[in-house]
């Protein structure tokens, strides 16, 4: 009986489909399951869970290294299979690719949101079916979600201004800015920690000019910074490529011996921040952690171990200089 | 127009009319083919094919509405020999304009809709009078046209998504223009595609009976020839952009619906999306041959693609891949065709 009833079914939203005509008189709605009370996903160690990762846009390195953080992590699970889904950096496509996860009935959602309001309405639907949402880096509207994992960019920014007053000009000095996208969440947050920890130390930032996120942009604004001000000491970049870029323009104007750069980021990838500034191109960086490895310990505490996680799990940054980076990126990257 | 020679074309008169109705309709054919494809290759869970899932079936025309919406209107366009490529940028800037216009300035909901299907128009006629009156390739007028509305996308909403919120207040839009969101219409169909078998339907019918559309027809036939049996061709020109702008702001405004939030960046390469759906659907870019069902079929069969190479994970680099390749396959079969 069911089975005829879902053929007929299928029949006419074919015919829809390829007819184009509206349809929809019919109140055949079946394969929605009843909500189920959060947290009730967990069938322990012997179950066996499919986990969903919508990544905004994996064209970024540091989304593709979050998801192969975890990719990496979920290996040390039995239990789990991942599933990743890239929506290219369109809010459209992430709603969509989230809808099909639930369409595949997932037991638990990772998601990295494009943007926060777009994404609300779909990651509550996942979350009031019973799903566990494993928010990661950017949050959404709200709360329905389990737990958000993710790191404090003012704090980063504070660091990296204090490592500007302590190591880099003790003395004070003066010194640029190259900020990430103007109007992002991030680069609002970078400037804003920076700013109140140089703060009555004597450091002036002379310049400021928008490098987008992008290696090519931060050597473009850094060369029309050099030259306007050739007298800079040093150079803040809220990422590592935009630092990279900087210390381009610096070398092609003469001047990358004489200036310190610090970027943020810190990927342990080969080319990423790390490994910038173990050759001595950068000065310092700090990390600003994926939370994929974070993102399934947290999944095997809500599935395997049916435990509870935290609501909101704020990661610390490490500070990399030429120091330490050798043995932090052999440590990020156990072979 | 040279003429493709090829076996069918060549055979008998019966097995050319039937080659013809194969290559006329190869949209729809490929529609079944890919769904039943769909079908065969479905997860199930529960002995239940997940693809045929209704809640699954009506993502996938809601997914597909925006872009089928558009490419209707990138059918008359292309229809005449022409391209738009700021479609999407135009999408962007109607989904932020409806955003300020309900949040910012507190329109109700019919003024904001109308007033931006009007600056959609307007925007598609300026780029028609551009291309027909002035002579510009359509191809360098809408490129321009793009860099134009992202720009103004930019400006109007001040670099940043505007997010919607619902209720009475200053600030908030009125619940209505939710429908646009989750709700169904009949508890079923979701409105966007409601919107868009409309807008479908109307354009077909238009495209059957109007003399517009044969001057529409004629035009991407021969411009020429059209002209010199007194098709006022600049005006058909400047109109069917304009149709274009109108389904383009019309799609912007669904957008913003549907994601509760007016971003500049929104719809970047929508209209390469249009363009694809346009082609599958058997339209031909050099204008004069096609047809709107096909547009249709050709941006639910993409839709289908799309999500039945998602439900059974296939990696997304590999999806862009086979999604070239389909749009290859379905140009080139055109090509075969029989003229």
């Amino acid at each position: 009986m069911r089975k005829v009833s879902r053929f007929r079914a299928g029949l006419a939203v074919a015919a829809c489909a390829v007819f184009a005509v509206a349809c929809g008189t019919t109140s055949e709605n079946s394969g929605q399951a009843p909500p189920t009370p959060s947290g009730s996903a967990c069938e322990g160690a012997g179950g066996s869970y499919v986990i969903g990762m919508s990544q905004a846009n994996v064209a970024e390195p540091y989304r593709q290294r979050m998801d192969d953080d975890i990719r990496a992590a979920a290996k040390a699970v039995p239990q789990f299979q991942v599933q990743f889904a890239d929506a290219q950096q369109d809010n459209a496509k992430q709603v969509a690719d989230v809808e099909n996860f639930l369409t595949q009935q997932i037991d638990l959602l990772i998601i990295s949101p494009n943007e926060a309001t777009p994404l609300t309405a779909v990651v509550k639907k996942a979350f009031d079916r019973g799903i566990p949402v494993v928010v990661l880096d950017r949050k959404v509207d709200g709360d329905s979600y389990t737990t958000f994992i993710g790191a404090d960019n003012t704090e980063i920014g504070r660091q990296a201004g204090k490592f500007m007053v302590e190591k880099v000009l003790p003395g004070g000095g003066k010194i640029a800015e190259i900020r990430g996208l103007a109007g992002s969440t991030p680069a609002q947050e970078r400037a804003a920690g920076f700013a109140e920890a140089i703060k009555g130390k004597n450091i002036e930032v002379v310049a400021q000019a928008d490098g987008d996120w992008l290696r090519e942009k931060g050597q473009q604004q850094a060369d029309a910074l050099l030259k306007a001000h050739p007298d800079i000491q040093a150079i803040y970049a809220h990422n590592d490529p935009m630092a990279e870029g900087a210390y381009l323009a610096a070398k092609a104007a003469g001047l990358d011996q004489k200036l310190k750069f610090i970027g943020i980021d810190g990927l342990p990838i080969p080319s990423g921040g790390m490994k910038a500034v173990e050759a001595g191109r950068l000065s310092a960086t700090f990390v600003y952690p994926t939370g994929g490895k974070e993102a399934v310990d947290a999944a095997k505490a809500l599935l395997v171990d049916c435990g509870q996680v935290q609501k909101t799990q704020t990661l610390q940054t490490k500070l990399i200089t030429p120091e330490n980076a050798t043995a932090e990126y052999a440590k990020a990257n156990p072979s | 127009m040279t003429d493709q020679l090829t076996p069918e074309a060549a055979a008998p008169a019966r097995s050319a009319g039937v080659a013809e109705t194969l290559f006329r309709f190869q949209s729809l054919f490929g529609l079944v083919a890919v769904f039943i494809a769909a079908i065969v290759f479905s997860p199930s869970r529960g002995g239940e094919l997940l693809f045929l899932s209704s809640e699954n079936l009506f993502n996938v025309v809601r997914a597909v509405s925006e872009i089928g919406i558009i490419a209707v209107g990138m059918t008359f366009v292309i229809l005449i020999g022409g391209i738009d490529l700021s479609v999407g940028a135009v999408l962007g800037l109607a989904a932020v304009g409806s955003a300020v216009l309900l949040v910012e300035n507190d329109y109700g909901v019919l003024p904001a809709v109308l007033l931006v299907l009007l600056a959609g128009l307007v925007f598609g006629l300026l780029q028609g009078i551009a291309s027909a009156l002035l002579g510009i390739q359509a191809f360098i007028v809408t490129l321009a046209g793009l860099q134009i509305a992202r720009g103004l996308a930019r400006i109007v909403s001040g670099g940043q998504g505007v997010a919607i919120a619902y209720g009475e207040g200053p600030g908030e839009a009125p619940v209505t223009f939710s429908l646009l969101g989750e709700r169904t219409f009949n508890g079923l169909v979701p409105i966007p595609a409601v919107i868009f078998i409309v807008v479908a339907v109307l354009a077909i019918v238009f495209l059957r009976v109007s003399a517009f559309a044969r001057h529409v027809y004629a035009i991407g036939g021969n411009e020429k020839a059209a002209r010199l049996s007194g098709v006022p061709v600049v005006r058909v020109k400047v109109i069917v952009f304009g149709i274009c702008g109108l389904l383009a702001a019309l799609a912007g405004i669904i957008h913003a619906g549907q994601l509760n939030q007016g971003s500049p960046n929104d719809g970047s390469g929508y209209e390469l999306d249009a363009i694809a759906a346009v082609v599958v659907g058997g339209t031909a870019l050099s204008g004069g041959r096609g047809s709107v069902v096909g547009t249709v079929a050709g941006a639910l069969l993409l839709g289908v693609l799309n999500n039945i190479l998602a439900l059974n994970n296939v990696d997304p680099n590999v999806q862009l891949l086979i999604k070239g390749l389909v749009i290859v396959a379905a140009a080139g079969l055109q090509r075969l065709r029989p003229s």
